[in-house]
């Protein structure tokens, strides 16, 4: 048993931490936006600027999540499922991007794709593909830094459902597809939603690697993230704040859909 | 014959799960895979389904040759020791997965879902997901779901080693009559000599990869192949230079038969209307004991037969094999016992 004055000391420490460190200072930044009533809101998104950079994040996001669930879900199978050589070396590479920074990231990807010396860049954009300084890049940049998030969430979920089930529907006559859709995926839907939910967190709020790998040119490569830095350091704080609200609201909305979805998960 | 195993073999790494193994089980029958755990048995099994496959050797079901077609080809029912229910889908879905699959007309699979429900006593609970069944609820519904497919042959490993002893033997007594009234050739996997002697038409017993002796029960018990066999059906112990069931002895006072064995009374145990009584039979005359057998003897007797002799710690008492008894030889397998026993 802890002792009362213990247990409040606890309390007080980490309730004053998440205080300090994340409730207050967000807290200021929504007084701020509102500070003179929805004026902010309404002037940032009658920004072109503002409203195009959030239509290209929207954009990046919504690939770079489902080019990673396919993905994701895929080599969680390859893991869980199957013995190969060099699998303890794809497990590890795929948990480098929580370790490398996104800068890094952004640097390496203009290196291997850029269109004047990169390995495959100019091959590319001779058919008119440019992956640097464009979209695809700033998808796969967004794809890197989010690529984990989907294979930790739904690895420990293969693992504890086990392949007994996948090996009754085989006896029952379902082929590896029909195994797939119809046993697989609904055991480990809740997994898969909660990676989702992540990746779109993480690919929403990516900033170093794409800032990197787009250019930062305004008005076409600049994402949401972009636009908050530049408009803050044009001295446009009030266009800036609005802007990081709306983030805010997305991951929001994205902390709301896991807590709802977490006790179905567990039970 | 219904299966036809020839000459398999599949090893894990070092370890030799089935050693050059054959077998035929019968069309129709019920048949027992009885063996200690590790022995092979659901292996074999496991590759008759084509959910493992063979280092080497071939399976044949109803005369097709089935080792390279795929587990969902080979039209087998599986059932697994952990149920692996479809934990998303209601009873009934679980049921007519492997119709649907298939592609029959919904209302046929309506029809035969019913149909199953109520021979598995489950028709209440169609709509209830597997969490909401008991496990041996549960057990039977993924006895129905492979039976929906009409399989050529079922296939159970170890179907009730996750239950409780008495809904065990509920089971064991309804899987009997169900097999009575469907007649699909079944294959059980099981390590308890009890459940395989109550159930099965046929036994086939499997040890350290290899088959020891086929044979229905009775054959089993009343001829065993060898000392393993023996043991593994039964109790035993040894008297003489061979192995026997405790109860097979008979116990006097006195030296009367030829070849009785001297010995003393070292302990008795009263179980309910049985007393175990144990002899130490090395002690007395040199020349009556083989020196492979243990100097102890375990004898059982009814309570009153032991009441009668006067039977305590300390008593002279020869003793001689009971005409009739079965007994195995102890001593020409006794380097491979000796092989078992270091082994493990």
């Amino acid at each position: 048993m802890v002792s009362p004055p213990v247990k409040w000391g606890l309390r007080v420490l980490a309730v004053g931490y998440v205080f300090f460190l994340v409730a207050w200072p967000l807290a200021l930044l929504v007084r701020q936006t509102f500070g003179n009533g929805l004026g902010n809101l309404v002037d940032a998104l009658g920004d072109e600027q503002v409203t195009g950079a959030l239509q290209l994040t929207a954009m990046i996001a919504f690939w770079a999540v489902v080019i990673n669930l396919v993905f994701g879900v895929t080599i969680s199978i390859l893991l869980v499922r199957y013995e190969f050589p060099g699998k303890r070396v794809l497990s590890a590479l795929i948990d480098l991007p929580l370790s490398v920074s996104p800068v890094v990231v952004g640097l390496a990807l203009v290196l291997a794709y850029n269109g004047r010396n990169g390995l495959v860049g100019p091959e590319l954009e001779a058919r008119g593909v440019q992956v640097i300084f464009d979209s695809p890049g700033m998808i796969m940049a967004t794809c890197f830094v989010a690529l984990p998030l989907v294979i930790r969430e739904v690895v420990p979920v293969l693992v504890e459902v086990g392949d007994d089930q996948e090996q009754a529907a085989r006896s029952l006559g379902a082929n590896a597809p029909q195994t797939f859709w119809r046993i697989t995926l609904p055991s480990i839907k809740w997994g898969v939603v909660y990676g989702v939910v992540l990746s779109l967190a993480r690919s929403v709020g990516e900033f170093g690697a794409v800032k990197i790998v787009s250019g930062n040119i305004t008005g076409r490569t600049q994402t949401a993230t972009l636009v908050v830095e530049q408009k803050y350091q044009n001295f446009q704080q009030e266009t800036a704040y609005a802007t990081s609200f709306l983030l805010i609201l997305v991951s929001i909305a994205c902390l709301l859909v896991v807590a709802f979805l977490r006790p179905k998960h567990d039970s | 014959m219904s299966i036809e195993v020839s000459g398999l073999t599949k090893k894990f790494g070092d370890f030799v799960a089935l050693d050059d193994v054959s077998v035929s089980l019968p069309t129709g029958q019920l048949t027992a895979l009885l063996g200690p755990s590790g022995g092979g048995k659901s292996t074999l099994l496991r590759i008759i389904a084509g959910l493992d496959t063979a280092d080497s050797g071939t399976v044949s079901i109803e005369g097709v040759d089935a080792t390279g077609l795929p587990a969902q080809k080979r039209n087998v029912g599986f059932v697994f020791q952990h149920y692996a229910v479809f934990k998303h889908m209601t009873v009934a879905k679980n049921v007519a997965f492997g119709l649907e699959i298939r592609k029959r007309p919904k209302a046929e699979i309506a029809h035969r879902v019913e149909e199953l429900l109520e021979l598995v006593h489950l028709s209440q609970f169609s709509h209830r997901l597997p969490s909401q069944l008991s496990g041996g609820q549960r057990q039977r519904m993924a006895l129905a779901r492979a039976l929906a497919v009409e399989p050529s042959v079922l296939l159970l490993d170890e179907p009730f080693g996750a239950l409780d002893a008495k809904v065990r033997k509920e089971l064991r007594d309804w899987l009997r009559r169900l097999h009575d009234e469907v007649h699909v050739t079944t294959v059980f996997v099981t390590h308890d000599q009890e459940e395989a002697l109550e159930v099965a038409d046929e036994i086939v017993v499997i040890n350290e990869g290899r088959v020891e002796q086929v044979g229905s029960p009775d054959q089993l018990y009343d001829e065993p192949a060898n000392d393993f066999v023996m043991g593994f059906l039964g109790e035993v112990t040894t008297l003489g230079g061979v192995v026997l069931r405790p109860h097979d002895i008979e116990v006097a006072l006195q030296p009367g038969l030829a070849g009785a064995v001297r010995g003393t009374v070292t302990r008795v145990l009263r179980v309910g209307f049985e007393v175990r009584v144990t002899v130490r039979t090395g002690d007395g005359d040199p020349t009556a004991v083989s020196a492979q057998a243990s100097p102890e003897t375990t004898v059982v007797l009814t309570r009153t037969h032991a009441r009668q002799l006067g039977l305590d710690a300390g008593t002279q008492v020869w003793l001689t094999p009971a005409s009739g008894a079965t007994t195995v030889s102890s001593m020409a397998p006794a380097g491979r016992r000796a092989a078992v026993t270091s082994g493990v």
